[in-house]
């Protein structure tokens, strides 16, 4: 070959323009990956280098160690190796008076007039903490946001006796809140139960009292972060006294975000995987069509001594050039979407720092993927080009007529069933290629499918377990330690069903090298406020003796059922105890007693009180049940469980739009690979069906034969689909399973029966195309072209 | 015989044997073939279906090989030959003319024979036009081929068989899918190319066509059956069936 791709690259372009449609699909599904790929890859990384930016310019602690004396836990971490900087704080846990919400908030000391060595903010409205107002807070954005808090507006913090009235300066952005998150074990809370507030560290000690624990924050060089030195410095702080050290990666806010990067990552990864392996298969069946309809020409360059290379990369070239054009087009889309992506992300998360960068190895692996669409489609098709027996060129059209295989014999004794469609059912078996390419396009249409919609599916499943099975109370009120028992004055209220009285209490247990800080939480044996599930999806009884661990702490400590817990609380020593089960929670991993274990473990009185109303219930009535119990002496805060269940549905019907888009790029996948197959089909049979029209055979006979063929193509690989998509759902739901959540897939019947209809109708749709080229068969041109 | 250039594209066959398939489904297509062809020479095949003229026709062009016997075409010598070698011994040597004329439809006349000149890397491009000025094309060279008849549709494909320059020009029913005035065109060019030396072997079932061979070379039952000379070849124009 002389090298100059003069004539052979016009015949590509020509080709090219030939099947633009087809071609154009292809080109079009190679857009659509890249694009996916470009703009989510780029924002998943920018997402990432968004956060660390944040976390560099705010001095993110990469240890937050609590209890030990200060002065010690300290002075161990500076002697460590790789330890830059390190501060102490106070922070508890007290409710909080926000307008009339009842609260528990969280007050975390401050310096005043300068900015924390560790773990500083942002004061995005307002001003900063000062030393002449001793009584003036930043609050955190989320908190300020949900409370529609501004600078000089006031709320009440209660020190466990009284109420103290604290103004707000200003509102602020923190590194240890960019999700806002008490513990692992709240990540999806109800945002009016939840409030920070960063006081000047005087009043934070006098808010807290002294029963607060206090922290140890810890930084470390950048070496001693790569190279993991955060272990060592651990071990030095439990040492000196800590008896909680969180991790920078356990931390509960940066652990939720780099889940949902995770989930980020995956859809940056697998979605695109999807449209370019369904591209690769339109290419493949659309080269292969090429390669049959020019088999003599190619033979006869073949018989006159034209190399079998310069075949192979002819059309070879046909998958690259559409390949490469699908892929050109989605690099530059993608790098504008990436932007608009990145910032759209950033901004719903409230990141403060958006980083937009555009990276030249995703560019490049971007292009790649349109070459590898364009060569594992076009490599098959090439190679048995190049195959061809020169001798081919001197056959005539007729060829040999291949003996028909077991199926048509089957469907030809079935005489029952109209010729036409008989003969649609022995196509089938005609092109196994083209009916395997169908099959596949399906198939892959609704992994793609189900992968997505599994995802919100099996959310809401997982609240509808969370708030039915395992949390069952409809809110918990926390009381003043020095209140009465208010069970009877709670009963008493309208609307209230019943009430509980609730042991919970912050503790850290720990087994051997292993600690997690988590809750305990103490309820009657025969509690109605809670389910105890196992692992079979069944339901237990509490312990007569011992607690129950969710199976993901137990994970966390390396313990089994019968070995020994140990539990730190902020006030009082250490206490054993055996675990005596475990339990499945979909959401965080805490431990549960009785209330007299919990008690003699901790020591702590019961201040909660969990209650349940009335069924049917709505959301006014449930608003005048929050009154009501906010008004009762000695309440402090007050959380509506459902409240989370709504906010989470809320923001699962957005997701629904996502659902919804990936639902129409399922038929947009599904619908190209049908619709080139469809076309090659005709194409390839062209000659019988202007036969068959010219014999009178009307166009909607042909249009139902073709329908029939496609839709059994169809049908057949619908199960194999919801195997596959149900398995895909699965795997993907597998990478977000942590101590935070435990995911199970749940499609449900609505979800796989809706997927399973959309593939017949994209078949169905597909056919527009195939019956307009029938429609323009010109039977006059089609003989003229086989004559060739 | 009048020829403006140089005798080529001899060739000769000893005891050429080729069978398909074995045991009891073997087909023995070529029966101990001995064939000498002079450099020049028009040699004309006939014989009815399933004689082996195809089978001989392949064998000589090397696109199929001898299971035995002794292959020398245009000087070279084919017996034994692997594959990748014959490539290029068609490359170099050899012209094939079949009866459908197997054009790309997505090129014109003049890039259908510009094709092969790429693909092989042999001839020169600048001659295409030459060559279908040559084969009488020269006002439809820009025209594809669903624009052109039958007979310029085959001429085309003459060109390209030519375009390499090769030594001996294989034909397998040149004429097969054309009319006979058409027919006679096409004749008349591979005529006029073997009297510019060039050795042209015609396989055919038509025996009118045997007129114009310098030899004509009856095959039956995979073996030559018989062998004429003809000393006056008629020309072309005067064949008729």
């Amino acid at each position: 070959m002389s090298g100059v791709p003069g004539i052979l690259f016009t015949k590509t372009l020509r080709d090219l323009r030939r099947r633009l449609a087809q071609f154009a699909a292809i080109a079009v599904t190679v857009l659509v990956g890249v694009l996916l790929f470009v703009s989510s890859y780029e924002a998943y990384r920018n997402l990432a280098t968004s956060y660390d930016r944040t976390y560099d310019r705010l001095h993110f602690a990469d240890l937050t160690a609590t209890g030990g004396a200060p002065e010690q836990t300290a002075a161990a971490a500076r002697g460590t190796d790789g330890v830059t900087t390190v501060t102490t704080r106070t922070q508890q846990d007290l409710p909080l008076r926000i307008g009339a919400d009842k609260l528990l908030g969280r007050v975390t000391g401050m310096p005043v007039g300068s900015q924390p060595a560790v773990n500083r903010v942002d004061v995005i409205r307002g001003r900063g903490l000062s030393a002449s107002a001793p009584d003036g807070v930043l609050v955190e954005k989320h908190a300020a946001d949900t409370f529609g808090l501004a600078p000089g507006d006031r709320l009440r913090a209660f020190d466990g006796t009284r109420w103290h009235t604290l103004i707000v300066r200003g509102v602020a952005v923190s590194p240890e809140y960019l999700w806002p998150a008490r513990n692992r074990q709240e990540v999806l809370a109800d945002p009016h139960s939840f409030a920070v507030v960063f006081a000047p560290e005087r009043t934070a000690r006098t808010l807290a009292g002294s029963d607060a624990a206090p922290q140890t924050l810890v930084r470390l060089s950048e070496e001693a972060r790569d190279s993991g030195g955060a272990g060592a410095v651990a071990a030095r702080l439990r040492a000196a006294g800590a008896f909680d050290v969180v991790e920078r990666a356990d931390q509960a806010s940066n652990a939720t975000l780099r889940e949902d990067l995770k989930g980020f990552e995956q859809l940056a990864l697998g979605f695109p995987v999807l449209f370019l392996a369904a591209a690769a298969i339109a290419a493949y069946v659309l080269i292969t069509r090429m390669v049959l309809a020019e088999r003599k020409v190619i033979a006869t360059f073949l018989a006159a001594g034209a190399p079998r290379g310069a075949v192979v990369r002819h059309y070879l070239g046909h998958g690259l050039v559409a390949g490469t054009a699908g892929a050109v087009l989605g690099v530059v889309l993608g790098l504008f979407a990436t932007s608009a992506v990145s910032h759209a992300y950033t901004d719903a998360l409230g990141i403060p720092d958006t980083v937009v960068e555009r990276r030249p190895l995703v560019m490049v692996v971007g292009l790649v993927f349109g070459l590898v669409v364009g060569v594992a489609g076009g490599l098959a098709p090439a190679l048995s080009a190049s195959r061809t027996a020169p001798a081919e060129a001197m056959r005539g059209d007729g060829g040999t007529l291949k003996p028909p295989g077991p199926w048509s014999r089957a469907v030809a004794r079935a005489r029952g069933l109209p010729v036409v469609g008989r003969l649609a059912l022995r196509e089938l078996t005609r092109s196994r290629r083209r009916t395997l390419a169908t099959m596949t396009g399906t198939v892959l249409a609704l992994v793609l499918v189900l992968a997505s919609t599994g995802m919100i599916t099996s959310m809401r499943s997982l609240m509808n377990t969370h708030f039915g099975e395992v949390q069952r109370q409809d809110a918990t009120v926390t009381a003043s330690p020095r209140a009465p028992d208010l069970t009877a004055k709670l009963r008493d209220l309208p609307r209230v069903a019943a009430v509980e009285r609730v042991t919970t209490v912050p503790v850290t247990a720990s087994a051997g090298e292993h600690s997690y800080a988590t809750s305990l939480s103490g309820y009657r044996p025969d509690t109605r406020m809670h389910g105890f599930r196992t692992d079979g999806g069944g339901t237990r009884e509490l312990p007569a003796a011992g607690v129950l661990a969710g199976k993901a702490l137990a994970e966390k400590l390396e313990v089994r059922v019968g070995d020994t817990l140990r539990i730190h609380t902020p006030a009082g020593p250490p206490r054993s105890v055996r675990l005596a089960g475990l339990v499945d929670e979909p959401i965080g991993t805490a431990l549960y007693g009785t209330r007299d274990t919990v008690e003699a473990l901790t020591g702590a009185p019961a201040q909660i009180y969990q209650l349940v109303v009335d069924d049917g219930t709505g959301t006014a009535g449930r608003d005048e049940v929050r009154s009501a119990v906010s008004r009762i002496d000695g309440v402090v805060a007050y959380a509506d469980s459902q409240a989370l269940r709504h906010q989470v549905d809320t923001y699962l019907s957005l997701f629904w739009i996502f659902v919804g888009v990936m639902l129409v790029f399922g038929g947009v996948l599904a619908l190209t690979v049908i619709s080139v197959t469809m076309t090659v089909n005709v194409a390839e049979r062209a000659s019988e069906l202007a036969t068959l029209r010219a014999a009178g055979v009307s166009l909607r006979r042909i249009a139902g034969m073709l329908a029939t063929e496609n839709l059994t193509a169809t049908v057949l690989a619908v199960p194999l689909g919801l195997l596959v998509g149900a398995a895909a759902a699965f795997e993907s739901l597998r990478a977000f399973n942590s101590d935070m959540f435990s995911l199970e897939l749940d499609l449900g019947w609505p979800t796989l029966l809706a997927a399973a209809l959309a593939m017949p109708a994209a078949s169905l749709l597909s056919q527009i195309p195939a019956v307009r080229m029938v429609r323009n068969l010109d039977v006059a041109k089609v003989v003229r072209e086989r004559s060739q | 015989m009048t020829q403006t250039g140089a005798p080529r594209g001899g060739l000769r066959l000893r005891g050429v044997t080729k069978t398909y398939g074995t045991g009891e489904a073997a087909l023995t297509a070529l029966r101990d073939v001995d064939l000498d062809v002079e450099p020049g020479e028009m040699v004309v095949v006939l014989g009815p279906s399933g004689s082996g003229k195809t089978t001989l026709l392949n064998v000589i062009g090397g696109i199929e090989t001898a299971d035995r016997g002794e292959i020398r075409v245009a000087g070279e010598e084919l017996t034994g030959r692997p594959p990748r070698e014959l490539v290029g011994f068609r490359r170099d040597r050899i012209g094939f003319v079949f009866q459908f004329f197997n054009l790309v439809p997505t090129l014109t006349a003049r890039e259908n024979v510009e094709a092969l000149v790429e693909l092989t890397g042999r001839g020169d491009r600048r001659r295409v036009p030459e060559l279908l000025e040559a084969v009488g094309l020269g006002d439809r060279m820009h025209h594809f081929p669903a624009q052109l008849s039958g007979g310029q549709q085959q001429r085309v494909s003459i060109a390209r068989a030519l375009a390499t320059d090769p030594d001996l020009l294989l034909a397998d029913e040149p004429t097969g899918a054309l009319d006979q005035a058409t027919g006679r065109q096409v004749l008349q060019l591979l005529q006029e190319t073997n009297r510019r030396g060039r050795g042209v072997l015609m396989v055919t079932h038509n025996a009118s066509v045997a007129a114009i061979a310098h030899r004509v070379v009856t095959m039956r039952d995979g073996g030559i059956h018989s062998m004429e000379h003809n000393a006056a070849p008629a020309d072309a124009v005067s064949v008729g069936w």
